[in-house]
């Protein structure tokens, strides 16, 4: 969280975890490159800027394979959520090895003629009505590295705020046709190409388990039952609420609500964070605040405000108990309305 | 809920949290190296083809006859070249050298450049200038050889640029390669066919083009691809020409 944006606000922890990142991709493009020919027992070398840039686009592909699966993850197991802090980091690397990728691509296959190599990526096979097998897979990879670059260029705070939260989730769902084309582009070019079993297998395996992994995590968030009335929803037992904790409970829009438990009293606000949507009702009371557990925005739990001087404020909801059981008010309140704590019943308040 | 410990990333890493995330980034580590060298290991062999850099630059003397690709029959070799032998004639880059050799169409002309070889398929890269290609002094032109007929051919392969698929790109061949063979060609490079099986002992038969366009322009959708389809064959000095019928062309299964 900050009131002013600087280009990168560094702590330990993103230090490490950006230090591991690039260990990967160097780890990655090393191993890659020195399996030469002598290894593979050829008589020659793959052209020297084809080698730069199959590993570049290996690389780019797992890197966003793995990208896709950290969010799905996180829901399934909070022991992923580090990996999630600092994603960003993650796409920005990400579209920087894709650039290169495109780079060597375009200074080799498109290079060496009287045309401008940006003109002749556009019209040098144009086969768009000529069969599976001859189709521009070339416009894939173009789609796919202008969403990343857009994605890298918009990942920071700024965009985020100047844009608002909802269009900048909106337009960082770039990235699930991104990873499309990049399948598109690497089945109809090296795929097709080469019917390496290998390689086939590693782009199957990929795109597959980001697949399933983001059904398990719907299928996770669905299990909750939408009730039909537009009365107050139950909650079931307050005291069985963990101190500090939250419960989440569907309304009938569909919103959630994270109901949280704060020294022996309830407070209910939205589930959706202000900043990406993150899940609150899976974080934790901290300093006496709900804590997101993507990216630590805090928020006070009686008004959904958060503490100043930041300015960040969610929807709260309006709680009651009745024969022992927790209800909540569908009626959303606009953002950072105060709600009165509803006390649990035999529960020690500070 | 689980009561594992609470990462908030501004605070860093809790105690018992350390474990799983030092495990994670050894497995990403050696997993990113582990895929790499799998990805790395399945690479297809790019063939033969080469810069014959080795042999220094070669300079011959020949007649100069377009398909409207320009050849050169060879009538005073060097130790690699043989007179009689036929090569085809590429500038450097993506250039063609029909701009050039236009006017020396039927002439005795010197040649001098880098030579690329891959199988029967060779080709002379040539400098600029007339040091590069230019007409020959003091001798007249012996007639061309006469195209000898070989008949109709139905044959599978694929169709690409002569440059690249003998060896100035590794490999020069396949799908992932059309756009660049596409261009070659566009650009004036000859567009060769690479037969599967061989035809009068060559696999690579230069394809003729036509008044207009080096290649015809049905072809260019075909590029790249493994194709069946039927044609003349002429021999030209050692060279094979195929005059591709379009009608005729098809996707291999």
């Amino acid at each position: 969280m900050s009131v002013k944006y600087v280009p990168v606000q560094w702590n330990r922890f993103k230090w490490g975890y950006d230090a591991v990142l690039l260990a990967g991709m160097a780890v990655f493009l090393w191993a890659f490159l020195r399996i030469d020919a002598a290894v593979l027992g050829h008589a020659r070398e793959v052209s020297g800027p084809i080698r730069n840039a199959r590993a570049f686009g290996a690389c780019a592909f797992a890197m966003m394979t793995i990208i896709l699966c950290i969010g799905p993850l996180a829901r399934l197991d909070a022991r992923f959520l580090p990996l999630l802090y600092n994603r960003r980091h993650f796409g920005v690397l990400t579209a920087a090895v894709a650039l290169s990728h495109a780079s060597l691509i375009l200074n080799w296959y498109f290079a060496f003629s009287p045309a401008e190599r940006y003109q002749t990526v556009l019209f040098a096979n144009t086969s768009y009505a000529g069969g599976v097998a001859g189709f521009p897979f070339e416009t894939f990879g173009i789609f796919a590295l202008l969403a990343l670059l857009i994605l890298a260029a918009t990942s920071h705070d700024f965009w985020l705020a100047f844009l608002t939260p909802p269009v900048w989730k909106g337009l960082h769902y770039l990235i699930y046709p991104a990873y499309a084309a990049v399948v598109a582009h690497v089945a109809w070019g090296a795929l097709l190409d080469r019917g390496s079993g290998t390689f086939t297998w590693v782009v199957f395996a990929g795109a597959l388990g980001v697949v399933v992994l983001h059904l398990i995590a719907a299928l996770k968030d669905r299990r909750g039952v939408r009730p039909e009335t537009s009365d107050w929803i139950d909650a079931g037992d307050p005291a069985t609420i963990a101190e500090g904790r939250a419960r989440i409970v569907i309304l009938p829009s569909g919103d959630r609500v994270a109901i949280f438990r704060h020294q022996g009293q309830l407070s209910a606000i939205s589930n959706a964070c202000a900043h990406q949507n993150g899940p609150l009702g899976e974080g934790r009371i901290i300093d006496c605040l709900v804590t997101c557990p993507w990216h630590g925005f805090q928020y006070e739990p009686r008004t959904g405000r958060a503490p100043p001087p930041f300015t960040e404020m969610v929807p709260t909801f309006a709680l009651r108990i009745v024969a022992g059981r927790v209800q909540v008010d569908p009626t959303t309140a606009p953002p950072g309305t105060p709600q009165a704590p509803v006390p649990i019943p035999g529960a020690v308040t500070a | 809920m689980s009561e594992r410990p609470f990462f908030v990333g501004y605070v860093g890493l809790p105690r018992g949290s350390r474990g799983f995330a030092a495990a994670l980034a050894v497995v990403l580590v050696l997993g990113a190296g582990l895929l790499a060298t799998m990805v790395a290991r399945s690479v297809d062999d790019p063939g033969p083809g080469a810069f014959r850099f080795d042999l220094g630059p070669q300079k011959v003397t020949g007649i100069v006859e377009l398909t409207p690709a320009p050849v050169l029959h060879v009538t005073e070799g060097t130790s690699t070249i043989a007179p009689g032998h036929t090569l085809m004639l590429s500038g450097q880059g993506k250039n063609g050298a029909l701009p050039r050799a236009r006017a020396l169409e039927g002439r005795l002309a010197t040649a001098s450049g880098i030579l690329l070889t891959r199988g029967t398929l060779d080709m002379l890269q040539i400098g600029g200038g007339e040091a590069g290609l230019g007409p020959a002094t003091g001798a007249s032109a012996p007639a061309l050889p006469a195209p000898e007929p070989l008949g109709r051919w139905a044959l599978a392969g694929e169709i690409c640029d002569g440059k690249c698929a003998s060896g100035a790109m590794l490999p020069g061949l396949g799908i992932a390669h059309k756009a660049c063979a596409n261009l070659c060609i566009l650009n004036g490079l000859p567009p060769v066919f690479v037969s599967t099986r061989p035809v009068a002992g060559a696999s690579f038969l230069l394809i003729a083009g036509t008044a207009e366009a080096p290649m015809p322009p049905e072809l260019y959708d075909w590029v790249g691809e493994y194709v069946t389809l039927e044609g003349l064959v002429r021999r030209h000095g050692d060279l094979l020409v195929l005059t591709v019928d379009p009608a005729t062309l098809e996707r291999a299964p």
